[in-house]
C-alpha cells in the first residue's frame, strides 16, 4: 500500500473512491478495487485491519481463518490502495460532485475527498434489558471476544454466554480455549428452527463443516448447550436462567440461579447506519424489523457515487460480507460482475434470510424488565420512567417519549437503547413501531464525538 | 369534547399556556396536534426565559410579565419542568457602548440590570476568557424544559376538565357568516365558536385555511450539544450580537455566540438564523462557526465534545413582533404565533393577553402593537 | 516477552503488554468497574467492547468521556473514573 498524500492522482487531486470501514466487506471491497488499479483509500478507526469479525492481536484465529490472512496481505501489496487506520469519521460532504470524508486521527481532523464512497461499517451485537444487564460483568459476546481477541485478556473466570445467534458459538468456544469455565451456553431458540430453512441449508453445504467444527470444540471443552432459556437476571455475580417460550416470554416457574463472573448476552446485531443516513441513502426496514438500506443489484445505494456492502444491507454474516463488497468494488471500480459471483451472494443471502427465521426476537422480552431496570444507560432512564413518559405525560412515540425522559440522548445517542424504547413505548401506547420512526431514530448527523476546539478550528 | 368553548390548534408552548390560561378562566378547553405534544418548534429549543435581550417597547413589557407568569405557572402545574432563574451574562465583544446603553434603557423599564466589570464579570464566570472586560448580568432571565413544560401543561388542563387530541390534521377550518364555527380533522368534527391558532411557523398555512392572512415566515436555527461535563457555564452567556442578529432582517446567515449549561450537565450552543425556508438539512460549516465562537467565549471548551446537533425553524413576522389577537377577517379566529426565538419565554404572557381579549377584559397592557391586524391590506 | 507499559487507573499503577487497550489492561489487573454514573453512582464497566456504547468511558489526563475499550494504553498516562 502507498502512505497517503495529499497529492495527484494523473491529473486529479482527489481519490477515486473512499472505502470505509476495513472488516470483510471493506477489505473485499478495497481488493476489488484495486485489481483495475483505481486509486482507492480504505479508513479504518481501528488499529489492525479485519474490523469486528476478524479482530486479532498478531494473527486471525478461528474458523477458516485464513481466508482473512489472504485478504489482508492483498490489500497490503497493492500500490493503488492507501490504508488509513485509527482514523474516526465524524461526517461526510458533498462538493460539486466530489464527496469529502471528515475524520479525526491522533488528535487532529483531516479530510479525504473523492469521487465514489463505499460504505463498510459492520454491525454491533443488538442487546436487551433484564435486571441487573448494566452491571459490571454484563455484556454482549462481542465485548468478550473483542477482549480476548483484541487484546488477550480473558474478562473471567465463570462465564455464561446467552441470546441467540450462531455468533455464540465462537465466543463460547473462544473463551473455553483461553481457558475460560464456560459454565453455561443458552440458545433461546430450539434448533429445529433451522427446518424451517430447508433451502438454506442446501444452498451452503458448507456451513455443515462449520457446525461440525464447533460441535468439535463444544465437545472438547465441555460446553453444554441448552435452548429455550434466557439470562433473566444478573446480580452482583448471580446469574438466574429462565425458560421462555418460543415468544421469548419467560416460564418464571422454570428458573435456576448460580454463581457467574460474567454474563455474555447478544440478540443478534444491529447494523451502524449513521455514515449512509449522513448521506441521506434510503432504508426500509427488513423483515426482521431492523432498519437497513437499500440497494440495487450492484450494492449502489439510493445516493449517487454511493455504494453500501455488508451488514447495513442486511445482517448476513462475513460470508456475505465479503461478497457484497467485492461487488461494490467492481461496481465503483467500473469493472465487470461475474454471474458467478452474483449467485454466490444469492446462495448467501438466502442463508441470511434463514438467520432471521432461525432466530428471530419475539416480543417477550419486554416482560423481562421490571419497573427499575435501566432501559438507557448512559442517562440512566429506567422502564418506570418511560412508562410515566407515556402514561402521564402522554408521550406516543419514541420521539416524545426520549425528548421527555432522555432516552437515546446519551453518549451512545441512542444506539443501544433507541430500538428497545420504541418497541417499549410502542407496547405501551398499543400502536407499533412505524417503519418511519425506525428510519428516524437513526438519523445522526454528528458520525463521532468530536471536540468543539477541532471543529472550530476547521472553520473555513 | 365535541362542543368545546374553545379549540387550541398547536400543542407546544405557545398552545399549552393558552389553553391552561383559558381553562383557568373557566372555559372547556380542546387541544389538538397534527403529531404529538412538542413536535414543532417547542421540542427544538433551549427553553430561554429572556428579558435581557429585548429593546423597551412592547415585547420587553410582555416579556416582563410571561417571565413572572412562568413562575406562577410552575406553582399552578408543579415543579416539573427544570424551571431556573438561572440569569443572563452578556458580555460585550467589542465595544461595550451599545451593551451599556440598552441595558440602561432596560434599566428604566423594569428590567433589573448589573454592570459587570472585569472582577465581577469573571467572578460569575470564572471560565469567561479573561481578555473580555464588560458585560451584563440580567437575573430574571431564566431556562425552563420546554417539552417537559408544555407536556405538563396539557396534563393539567385535562386534568381540569380539557381535552387532547394528537395526531389530528387540520382538513377545514368552518367558517359561517364570517365568523368560525369550528375545524374539521382527521379525528374528526368539532364545533366551538373560539379557534387559537397557536402553530408558530406553519401559522400562516393555517391562516389561509381560514380564508386569512398572516406573514410568518421560518427562521432556521441550530443548536449544538455537547456530552455531559463539568460545570463550566454557569448562567446563559451571549455576546451582545445576538441582540443585533434578532432585531435585523437579513436573510443571509446570522450568527451570534450563546452558550449554557442544563440539569443534564451538558452545554447548548447557539445561535444561527437563516432564512432559507424549511430546508431542514445540516450544514456542517454552521456548526463549525458556532463551534469556534463557543471556544472564543470559553476556551477551556475546546477539549469538550460535540454530540449532536439538531435544528428548528423559528416563526417570524416582518416586523419581528409577535402576533396576538383576533384575526382581521374571520371573526373567533385568534393568532398567538409568530414569536420568533422567544415563543418560550412569551408563552403565558401571550396567553394572558389573549384569555383576557376573548373575555373582553382589561390585561395587563395594550396588546394592540402585536394585533394581526397591522398586516391587513386596506382595499379601496 | 512483550513490551510492558505503565499508567495510574485512580491513582493506582497498573501494568500492561504494549498495544492493550486501557479497559482491557485495568480489566486484566482485577479491576472490573470503570467507572461510576453520573446520576445513581452505580458502577459500570466494560459492554459493547467495540466503542458503540460508551459505559467504559475514562478521564484521561484530565479529558473526560475517552473511551477506554478503544483507546491503547500509553506510558505515563493519569486515568481516572469520571462521574
Amino acid at each position: 500500500m502507498s502512505d497517503y498524500g495529499k497529492g495527484e492522482y494523473e491529473d486529479r487531486e482527489w481519490l477515486m473512491i473512499i472505502v470505509i470501514g476495513a472488516g470483510p466487506a471493506g477489505l473485499a471491497a478495497a481488493e476489488a478495487t484495486s485489481r483495475n488499479g483505481s486509486d482507492v483509500a480504505l479508513i479504518d478507526s481501528a488499529s489492525r485491519l479485519g474490523g469486528q469479525y476478524w479482530r486479532h492481536r498478531s494473527t486471525v484465529t478461528g474458523y477458516r481463518s485464513n481466508r482473512a490472512d489472504t485478504l489482508f496481505s492483498k490489500v497490503r501489496g497493492a500500490a493503488s490502495i492507501t490504508y488509513i487506520s485509527e482514523a474516526t469519521v465524524w461526517s461526510i460532504e458533498r462538493e460539486g460532485d466530489l464527496i469529502r470524508v471528515n475524520y479525526m486521527q491522533g488528535g487532529s481532523e483531516s479530510s479525504l475527498t473523492a469521487e465514489k464512497l463505499i460504505l463498510a461499517t459492520g454491525a454491533y451485537d443488538r442487546s436487551l434489558p433484564f435486571p441487573g444487564w448494566d452491571q459490571p460483568g454484563s455484556m454482549t459476546p462481542g465485548a468478550a471476544q473483542a477482549l480476548l481477541k483484541g487484546h488477550g485478556v480473558l474478562v473471567g473466570q465463570r462465564v455464561v454466554v446467552a441470546g441467540t445467534g450462531p455468533f455464540l458459538l465462537p465466543v463460547a468456544t473462544g473463551l473455553a480455549e483461553a481457558g475460560a469455565n464456560v459454565i453455561g451456553l443458552y440458545e433461546a431458540h430450539s434448533p429445529m428452527r433451522w427446518l424451517l430453512s430447508p433451502q438454506a441449508l442446501l444452498l451452503n453445504v458448507s456451513k455443515f463443516a462449520e457446525l461440525i467444527y464447533y460441535a468439535g470444540l463444544i465437545r472438547k471443552y465441555r460446553i453444554t448447550p441448552r435452548f429455550g432459556r434466557v439470562v433473566s437476571r444478573f446480580d452482583k455475580g448471580q446469574v438466574t436462567i429462565t425458560s421462555v417460550s418460543s415468544t421469548l416470554a419467560l416460564k418464571r416457574n422454570k428458573s435456576q440461579t448460580f454463581k457467574a463472573d460474567v454474563v455474555a448476552v447478544g440478540w443478534g446485531f444491529s447494523p451502524d447506519l449513521t455514515l449512509g443516513g449522513i448521506m441521506g441513502c434510503k432504508e426500509r426496514v427488513d423483515v426482521d424489523g431492523t432498519t437497513i438500506f437499500d440497494v440495487d443489484a450492484e450494492q449502489l445505494s439510493s445516493q449517487k457515487n454511493v455504494w453500501i456492502a455488508g451488514e447495513a444491507t442486511g445482517i448476513g454474516g462475513a460470508d456475505l460480507s465479503l461478497l457484497e463488497g467485492e461487488i461494490a468494488g467492481l461496481a465503483a471500480s467500473g469493472q465487470k460482475i461475474s454471474s458467478l459471483l452474483r449467485f454466490a451472494r444469492f446462495r448467501k443471502q438466502v442463508f441470511s434470510d434463514a438467520l432471521k427465521r432461525s432466530y428471530p426476537v419475539k416480543d417477550g422480552w419486554r416482560s423481562w424488565a421490571e419497573k427499575s431496570t435501566t432501559i438507557c444507560r448512559c442517562e440512566e432512564v429506567s422502564l418506570g420512567d418511560i412508562e410515566e413518559s407515556v402514561v402521564e405525560l402522554g408521550a406516543e412515540d419514541s420521539r416524545t417519549a426520549k425528548l421527555f425522559t432522555r432516552a437515546g440522548m446519551g453518549l451512545c445517542q441512542g444506539r443501544i437503547c433507541s430500538r428497545n424504547v420504541s418497541e417499549i413505548v410502542a407496547d405501551l401506547t398499543n400502536c407499533s413501531v412505524t417503519d418511519e420512526e425506525r428510519i428516524a431514530s437513526s438519523n445522526r448527523p454528528i458520525a463521532a464525538p468530536i471536540a468543539l476546539g477541532l471543529l472550530g478550528d476547521g472553520k473555513k | 369534547m365535541q362542543s368545546p368553548d374553545a379549540i387550541v390548534i398547536g400543542a407546544g408552548i405557545v398552545g399549552a399556556s393558552s389553553a391552561l390560561s383559558l381553562t383557568n378562566a373557566g372555559l372547556k378547553v380542546l387541544v389538538i396536534d397534527r403529531g404529538a405534544v412538542s413536535s414543532g418548534t417547542t421540542g427544538a429549543g433551549e427553553g430561554n426565559i429572556l428579558v435581557s435581550d429585548k429593546d423597551p417597547g412592547p415585547e420587553l413589557t410582555l416579556a416582563l410579565r410571561s417571565r413572572d407568569l412562568w413562575f406562577e405557572m410552575q406553582d399552578d402545574v408543579g415543579d416539573s419542568f427544570e424551571l431556573e432563574a438561572k440569569g443572563g451574562v452578556v458580555v460585550a465583544r467589542h465595544d461595550d457602548g451599545p451593551l451599556m446603553k440598552l441595558a440602561a434603557e432596560q434599566s428604566q423599564h423594569g428590567v433589573t440590570a448589573q454592570k459587570l466589570n472585569q472582577s465581577s464579570l469573571h467572578e460569575l464566570e470564572p471560565y469567561l476568557h479573561p481578555d473580555f472586560h464588560s458585560g451584563v448580568f440580567y437575573p430574571q432571565d431564566a431556562q425552563c424544559q420546554p417539552m417537559l413544560a408544555a407536556a405538563q401543561v396539557i396534563r393539567t388542563v385535562i386534568a381540569r376538565g380539557g381535552a387532547f387530541i394528537s395526531q389530528a390534521k387540520l382538513t377545514r377550518i368552518i367558517v359561517e357568516n364570517g365568523a368560525v364555527a369550528g375545524i374539521e380533522t382527521t379525528q374528526g368534527i368539532f364545533k366551538a365558536p373560539i379557534i387559537i391558532n397557536a402553530t408558530g411557523t406553519w401559522a400562516g398555512e393555517l391562516a389561509e385555511m381560514a380564508g386569512s392572512h398572516l406573514p410568518i415566515a421560518p427562521r432556521k436555527g441550530f443548536i449544538l450539544v455537547t456530552e455531559p461535563t463539568k460545570k463550566y457555564v454557569f448562567h446563559k452567556v451571549y455576546d451582545s450580537d445576538y441582540v443585533t442578529n434578532v432585531a435585523s432582517s437579513d436573510a443571509d446567515l446570522q450568527t451570534s455566540t450563546v452558550v449554557e449549561g442544563t440539569r443534564s450537565g451538558t452545554i447548548l450552543i447557539g445561535a444561527s438564523r437563516e432564512r432559507i425556508g424549511f430546508d431542514g438539512s445540516m450544514n456542517y460549516e454552521i456548526l463549525r462557526r458556532l463551534a469556534a465562537q463557543a471556544t472564543s467565549l470559553f476556551p477551556v471548551l475546546r477539549d469538550v465534545q460535540l454530540l449532536r446537533a439538531y435544528r428548528g425553524f423559528r416563526p417570524y413576522a416582518p416586523d419581528h413582533l409577535p402576533v396576538i389577537g383576533e384575526d382581521s377577517k374571520v371573526r373567533g379566529l385568534w393568532h398567538s404565533a409568530g414569536h420568533e426565538g422567544a415563543g418560550i419565554g412569551l408563552a403565558p404572557g401571550s396567553a394572558a393577553l389573549i384569555t383576557d381579549a376573548i373575555l373582553g377584559r382589561e390585561s395587563f397592557m395594550d396588546g394592540s402593537a402585536f394585533s394581526p391586524h397591522r398586516f391587513a391590506t386596506v382595499s379601496l | 516477552m512483550s513490551k510492558q507499559v505503565s499508567f495510574t487507573f485512580n491513582g493506582v499503577a497498573v501494568q500492561c503488554e504494549e498495544g492493550q487497550s486501557i479497559a482491557a489492561a485495568v480489566i486484566n489487573s482485577g479491576t472490573l468497574a470503570l467507572r461510576k454514573t453520573r446520576f445513581g453512582d452505580e458502577p459500570r464497566s466494560i459492554f459493547c467492547g467495540i466503542g458503540m456504547c460508551f459505559d467504559c468511558v475514562v478521564v484521561i489526563d484530565g479529558v473526560a468521556n475517552q473511551r477506554s475499550c478503544l483507546i491503547t494504553a500509553k506510558a505515563n498516562m493519569k486515568i481516572e473514573s469520571g462521574s
